[in-house]
């Protein structure tokens, strides 16, 4: 191994300090939110240990029916979201990339013109609005159920299987539909797994149509919860939603370590994907040179 | 003869179009409806009946508003600061990274400085608001520290917008930089070898091989971004706002959401937006032909 030269040195250290940068906020909180409430004051914002030791913040956060309700919520959203997704994505680039048609190319274009032009805030949600999915998890579901950018980089996939297997099933006799859900998603399980975690993420994360479509709190998604509880520090809509706490456990609370809590339990599903993430998902995006 | 042929292709493929037909649905549904329906940006909008065609009221209303140009005005300054101070952050990331030659330390610091892309932007607004926290947020505790007077960053009007801009960097830079880094590693080894037996420093390959041969990638990026210049970034204001900083950094989208959702402007928040996307689509086909005149480059 070469000896390690003063410039290197540097910056390997830079690396470190920038990692240190995004690990520290994070693990600050995750040390506030296991801190002993009687304690959490002497807890400085580049702690990273917790003081003292105490479940007290998340034994009041999962015992909140406002909080386990929109687990749930988001829950169901992100499996169901997530398996519609993939089944549409991948019967379009079925067709679009292993099928000749008459009209394909059209079809093409017709894509990129709408990869190209967004719509707009208001029609989409007067849309929402007149198909009657106001306040459904259907809305939320439906509104993205499928990405041009990944259905492209799923034909690219598709397009790597070799033709003689589907040749040989078409010879058996086998049509588009039977090649397609008995062939090309068994052979393409990788490319599903990339695409899944994809919109896996994305449905976890999304607060904001779910902030302007659903008005009923018992559907509100957890990103809502936590953003109403942390972002616009609305601390009553989330206490008063809370049953079971005698008086001597609302005294000792602190409000900084639940919102602490609260972030911390919303990003523990992308901590235990995060190993499948990076392997799948920065390769995916490499190659289909996505952003974002 | 010939239209009968096509026709019996059409009919004997009906499976094809079968399949094909959830997702056409769904566009159109989705995508083409809303998309046609930015025309009532040019009507006043009825909750019953047709709505009522009115020209270009909404866009004279919109252009005689001293709040439009505000926000207006604010959507380019956070643009701009980030166009500045972002957009080469994660380009010298990338440069670090790929002079970090061991394997373990390497995918240590490419690991975690991806996790943030990976986070709403709910999950960070609550990340910064405690990192920036007047009392006891790290910000601050390394401020004094360096006997320096705590600051609310966040409910102050000289700092929410470099707020923004470093909170763009903690969620993006790392992210960001795996599209240079890929470039980095398409550069053909043989660059570098001739170099080093010409007697070529370090810090002189990255000025005169990578560098150059990044100039494609950082112009393709560059223009995506401008692509998006007029949203200065949603999620990220929609998250960190506050009453106290809202007149500096209320920009375009967070308007439309304000006037439109809230307020229930149809008509005019749908103007507003539209307006914007046309700011959208002619600074990315501007930018492209003159990248294209100067570099030979462009998007496509």
């Amino acid at each position: 191994m070469k000896k390690l030269n003063w410039s290197t040195w540097i910056i390997y250290i830079v690396l470190f300090l920038l990692s240190l940068s995004v690990l520290v906020p994070i693990l600050n909180l995750v040390a506030m939110s296991l801190s002993d409430p009687l304690k959490v004051h002497e807890l400085d914002g580049l702690d990273i240990l917790p003081k003292g030791f105490s479940l007290i913040n998340y034994e009041v956060l999962f015992s909140n029916p406002l909080i386990v309700r929109s687990i749930f919520n988001t829950l169901f959203i992100t499996i169901v979201g997530t398996l519609l997704n993939l089944f549409l994505t991948a019967m379009a680039a079925y067709v679009l990339a292993r099928t000749n048609f008459v009209g394909k190319k059209l079809v093409i274009v017709f894509l990129i013109v709408i990869m190209v032009f967004e719509p707009g805030l208001i029609p989409e949600y007067l849309l929402v609005k007149d198909l009657g999915l106001l306040d459904t998890y259907l809305s939320l579901i439906l509104y993205k159920a499928i990405n041009v950018y990944y259905l492209f980089i799923l034909m690219r996939f598709f397009e790597d299987v070799p033709d003689s297997i589907i040749e040989a099933a078409r010879i058996d006799g086998a049509g588009h539909f039977r090649i397609f859900t008995r062939i090309m998603l068994p052979l393409s399980k990788p490319a599903l797994a990339t695409l899944g975690l994809f919109y896996g993420v994305y449905h976890w994360n999304e607060y904001f149509r779910a902030t302007i479509y659903i008005t009923d709190p018992n559907k509100y998604p957890l990103q809502v919860v936590l953003r109403q509880f942390v972002v616009q520090q609305d601390n009553t809509s989330l206490l008063g939603a809370q049953t079971v706490l005698s008086y001597d456990k609302i005294a000792s609370l602190d409000f900084s370590s639940l919102q602490a809590g609260t972030i911390i339990i919303s990003m523990v599903p992308l901590l235990i994907l995060y190993p499948l993430i990076l392997k799948y998902y920065a390769k995916g995006a490499l190659e289909g040179g996505v952003k974002d | 003869m010939k239209v009968k042929a096509i026709f019996t292709r059409i009919r004997k493929d009906w499976v094809i179009y079968l399949m094909l037909l959830p997702a056409l649905i769904y566009f159109v549904t989705f995508h083409v409806v809303p998309l046609i329906g930015m025309k009532l940006a040019f009507q006043d909008y009825r909750i019953i009946g047709d709505n009522e065609w009115v020209g270009m009221k909404h866009f004279e209303v919109l252009f005689s508003s001293p709040a439009f140009f505000d926000v207006l005005k604010n959507t380019i300054i956070i643009s701009t600061m980030k166009m500045v101070f972002f957009f080469p952050i994660p380009i010298i990331l990338s440069l670090l990274i790929i002079e970090v030659r061991n394997g373990r330390f390497r995918k240590y610091v490419q690991s975690v400085v991806y996790l943030p892309h990976f986070l709403s932007w709910v999950v960070i607004a609550g990340i910064w608001i405690s990192l920036l926290n007047p009392a006891d947020g790290g910000v601050n505790v390394i401020r004094n520290f360096f006997q320096l007077p705590s600051l609310d960053f966040m409910t102050s009007k000289d700092h929410i917008r470099w707020v923004l801009v470093f909170s763009e960097m903690w969620r993006s830079a790392g992210w960001d930089s795996i599209i240079y880094l890929a470039a980095i590693m398409k550069i053909s080894p043989s660059l570098y070898e001739a170099a080093r037996i010409d007697g070529a420093t370090n810090l002189q390959q990255m000025r005169y091989i990578t560098l150059p041969e990044l100039t494609g990638t950082i112009v393709t990026v560059f223009i995506l971004n401008l692509g998006f210049f007029m949203n200065a970034g949603f999620d990220q204001v929609f998250n960190l706002m506050n009453d106290s900083v809202l007149s500096v950094i209320d920009i375009l989208d967070t308007y439309v959401y304000r006037i439109g959702i809230l307020n229930g402007q149809y008509a005019y928040a749908t103007a507003a937006s539209l307006f914007k996307g046309l700011i959208g689509v002619i600074l990315v086909l501007g930018t492209h032909f003159i990248s294209k005149r100067l570099t030979g480059k462009g998007v496509w």
